[in-house]
């Protein structure tokens, strides 16, 4: 038998098998709803692989390199095989070179297959530890093969013999590629995400350096309400969840699962991917949410209940760090947020104090129930004007629901102080100031979201001001981030933000001998990850001579406080409390306070009971230090 | 008469938030119609009717608790809404109400004059409620944590206490579903409504135990020696004591998990 005849043959079979699997997947993602992408996406795979992709793959430098060698040496070997043997060129030259990246490719499958000697606990097993055997078979095949070609004769009668072996090589390991993406096996990444490279529901993320974290409003007049079954989903998220390498970096970040509560943000993906295929789920061979079952589901059928406990839904504190984490760019508080829309719209069924905050917000424009009057009692005395119709205002004070809470009426004294002592003009808006609907908006109220939103913008347009500065990080996202899609744009600064300007231009008068000292500083999600502002709070520590001795999860790797996406409300209980966790990497530290800049930080941080650090506002830190007038 | 021909009315008003004083849900009328919603097999079953002159919207947090369809009648002023509301249920079994009126110009007298006009009885302030063979049994609500059980022949009207239910789930796609219909108004003799200033005056309240806080707490848990209700765990860990105030709270049914 001729040999390069047979590597055409095998090549052409791997590709039509390949082409009949890629067609019976797209049959599944294709359940999904429409979506608004273009096909041109197709032609950004290459600079989305390389930049965007590879960035986040990048924090891990041993795995980046392993896969820069075996996906690039599989890549060329398979492009060379597809000129040299599928066009049938038959060039000894580019045998020489196919020879090259099958080394480059073996070399590749040692580092992951080193990787899988020891794995650590959020890699997934089963069909996944085969992998690396599959790749070091097809590089052993494509050498030899490529080995053959080069010795043409000299080899002699031993040439029939390594002829069958690299035969058998290839056809085992180029099974696994040919074969993945229809059987849903692990070589199904490379495919579905490079697909999902091009159809990523969140095209702004690749262009330019904004970063895109809002939610995107439904149109509730169209009975959108969120997504119910799999192929409630757009086809492609549903592509996006066929991404999935299981590696685990979002399960080692999330703070639900850390603390035990039934939430594996990997497992949450593979749910998906089970109901899209309308699988038994017993394949998955990762850590489950604590506590809970495999579970089986089926494209048309509800998630809730079949595949996905409901407490699993609602432990998610929509912190991003699954989100920062994935190497496949997969959008995990998107289908948490979706899934929690259909629940909450139509069945209304949140659990513990969620059902009760909503409530509150429709009939009270406040999470708490108060009265939109004593919002601003704590500055009672501080002289802070209530902006008039008519009137002007440099800075707009939004303080958020936090002016309720007792401890963080002093941070917003301090604020307003330190406001004050840099000569800014600023006034607030009284009891006209609603909420913002941000944690509606996260617990799925997409309707009340809407509501607040409208009266939050239809009140800003009846005042004449310049800016807007608020303490609360979720209102600043919200205003920043989310009310431009329905129509309001504001130009807003955090606290921390307005006052790292006002100190890098010495408009702040700070006492000469203040003592210098020694803090740790919590990220709040909401402005770190949310907005990638994690320089100006620190720049503030520094501009006022604190030194901040960091956590090991900070900045973009900040632990979440346990707050966020109304967390505190539903109340899903697991085997630890998510502050008390935060307090134990702010022990480690060994600082005795830990600065905050998050109304909503502050509250769960000093929620934690025994021996702890202080918990300290940033405009606490620098009112202190301010001169005496 | 077999429960699936049942025919079930429930009467809502909105009322008004203590807080923001905007239209709601009244308490005690989700309640009534959260025990109206297991009697029947569907919310279309149920005659849901409001009588008075608020918005449309001001109706809306019931629908958005499961209400398929309100029916609204309109009232001319000064007509006595408890014959308005009567005229429309001659053929209804069990009539179902809140037992106090959420604000507004609810009086708390409706369920009363309603089940005087209907010349059927009424079982007041229900927490629980039961249909079988031709009459309803009724848990009544008694101050203090006693409970008392009431039973009539149907018709009867029953009006519900604001604790017979955890409040309704709301649900926006039900708001948008749900319906609110116009009845013609109905011409009736207008009643005459007395209006008179409440007399009654308030009582201070008279505290039950003279003894101090600290008395009655040591009063509460076993002292040494004395015999008390509680108990006082000194041994053992942190987990372990509070293990022991979870059995507590489990065995008095305080938590549920």
């Amino acid at each position: 038998m001729n040999f390069p005849l047979a590597l055409t043959g095998l090549f052409w079979l791997g590709a039509i098998l390949l082409s009949l699997g890629l067609a019976r997947r797209a049959a599944l993602w294709r359940q999904g709803r429409a979506a608004q992408v273009a096909w041109s996406g197709l032609f950004a795979i290459p600079k989305r692989y390389f930049v965007d992709l590879h960035h986040v793959v990048a924090r891990d430098p041993f795995i980046a390199r392993a896969h820069v060698a075996v996906a690039g040496g599989a890549v060329a070997v398979l492009a060379l095989a597809a000129a040299n043997y599928g066009l049938m060129l038959y060039l000894p030259a580019l045998d020489v070179l196919m020879l090259l990246a099958a080394g480059l490719m073996f070399a590749g499958a040692m580092l992951v297959r080193s990787r899988r000697k020891s794995p650590p606990a959020r890699l997934s097993k089963g069909a996944w530890n085969r992998l690396p055997r599959s790749l070091t078979l097809f590089a052993i095949g494509a050498g030899l093969a490529a080995l053959l070609a080069i010795s043409g004769d000299a080899l002699g009668s031993a040439a029939r013999l390594l002829a069958l072996l690299a035969l058998a090589g290839l056809t085992l390991g180029g099974a696994e590629l040919a074969l993945g993406i229809g059987l849903g096996g692990p070589m199904k990444h490379a495919v579905a995400g490079l697909l999902h490279l091009a159809f990523h529901p969140r095209q702004e993320r690749f262009s330019g350096n904004k970063r895109s974290t809002d939610l995107k409003p439904l149109d509730l007049d169209s009975n959108e309400f969120g997504v119910e079954k799999p192929a409630d989903f757009a086809w492609n998220r549903l592509l996006s969840f066929d991404a999935c390498v299981q590696c685990g970096k979002c399960e080692a970040a999330c703070p639900a699962y850390a603390a035990g509560q039934p939430l594996n943000p990997k497992k949450l993906i593979q749910d998906m991917v089970t109901g899209l295929a309308s699988g038994d789920g017993q394949g998955y061979a990762g850590n489950p949410h604590p506590g809970q079952a495999l579970r089986g589901g089926d494209a048309q059928q509800p998630i809730l209940g079949g595949l996905l406990a409901e407490d699993t839904l609602w432990a998610c504190t929509t912190c991003r760090a699954c989100v920062q984490e994935c190497p496949m760019l997969i959008e995990h508080v998107d289908t948490v947020v979706s899934l929690r829309r259909h629940v909450t719209l139509t069945r209304g069924t949140v659990p513990n104090k969620g059902a009760e905050a909503l409530a509150n917000l429709r009939d009270t424009d406040t999470v708490g129930g108060y009265p939109l009057a004593a919002r601003y009692h704590w500055a009672v005395d501080l002289n802070v004007p209530v902006l008039l119709p008519g009137e002007h205002a440099d800075w707009l004070l939004l303080a958020g629901e936090g002016a309720f809470d007792m401890r963080y009426q002093r941070a917003l004294r301090a604020l307003v102080q330190v406001l004050k002592a840099a000569n800014l003009k600023v006034a607030v808006l009284g009891e006209a100031e609603p909420d913002c609907g941000d944690l509606a908006r996260r617990l799925g109220d997409e309707a009340t979201f809407q509501q607040l939103a409208g009266k939050m913008m239809s009140t800003l347009r009846h005042y004449s001001f310049d800016h807007i500065v608020t303490p609360d990080p979720h209102l600043f996202h919200c205003l920043a981030n989310e009310y431009p899609a329905l129509g309001g744009n504001y130009r807003i600064q955090h606290h921390s933000q307005l006052i790292a300007e006002l100190l890098a231009k010495q408009q702040i008068p700070l006492r000469a001998d203040a003592e210098t000292s020694t803090i740790t500083y919590h990220d709040p999600c909401y402005l770190g990850r949310y907005n990638g502002e994690i320089d100006a709070p620190r720049q503030v520590f520094k501009g006022i001579g604190i030194k901040v001795v960091e956590m090991e999860r900070s900045g973009m790797k900040s632990r979440c406080c346990g707050w966020g996406g109304g967390a505190s409300f539903t109340d899903i209980p697991g085997e630890r409390r998510i502050p008390d966790m935060r307090m134990d990497d702010i022990r480690a530290t060994g600082a005795s306070q830990v600065a905050v800049a998050c109304p909503n930080c502050t509250a769960m941080l000093e929620g934690v009971v025994g021996e702890r650090a202080e918990v300290v506002e940033l405009a606490e830190l620098v009112a202190a230090r301010l001169a005496k007038a | 008469m077999s429960i699936q021909n049942l025919k079930v009315a429930v009467l809502l008003a909105p009322a008004t938030h203590p807080v923001s004083g905007r239209p709601c849900a009244a308490a005690a009328d989700s309640a009534a119609l959260a025990l109206a919603l297991k009697l029947v097999p569907s919310p279309q079953h149920l005659l849901v009717l409001y009588a008075g002159d608020a918005d449309d919207a001001a109706l809306g947090p019931y629908l958005a608790q499961g209400v398929s369809c309100i029916n609204v009648l309109p009232t001319l002023a000064g007509a006595e809404i408890s014959r308005v509301l009567a005229r429309q249920l001659q053929d209804v079994d069990l009539v179902l109400c809140g037992r106090r009126a959420g604000g507004g110009q609810g009086s708390a007298m409706l369920p009363y004059l309603l089940a005087e006009e209907l010349e059927a009885p009424l079982l007041p302030d229900a927490l629980q409620l039961q249909v079988g063979n031709g009459q309803v049994e009724v848990e009544q609500y008694l101050p203090k944590g006693q409970r008392r059980q009431l039973a009539a022949a149907l018709p009867a009207v029953v009006s519900v206490h604001e604790r017979a239910s955890a409040p309704l789930p709301y649900a926006h796609a039900r708001l948008l579903q749900g319906q609110i219909r116009h009845l013609s108004p109905v011409s009736l003799q207008p009643g005459v409504v007395h209006l008179e200033p409440a007399s009654r005056r308030a009582r201070p309240l008279v505290a039950a135990s003279r003894a101090s806080g600290h008395e009655r707490m040591l009063g509460a848990i076993a002292t040494d020696g004395a015999k008390a209700g509680g108990v006082v765990v000194k041994q053992g860990d942190p987990v372990e004591k509070a293990q022991v105030l979870l059995t507590y709270l489990r065995d008095h049914h305080l938590v549920d998990f």
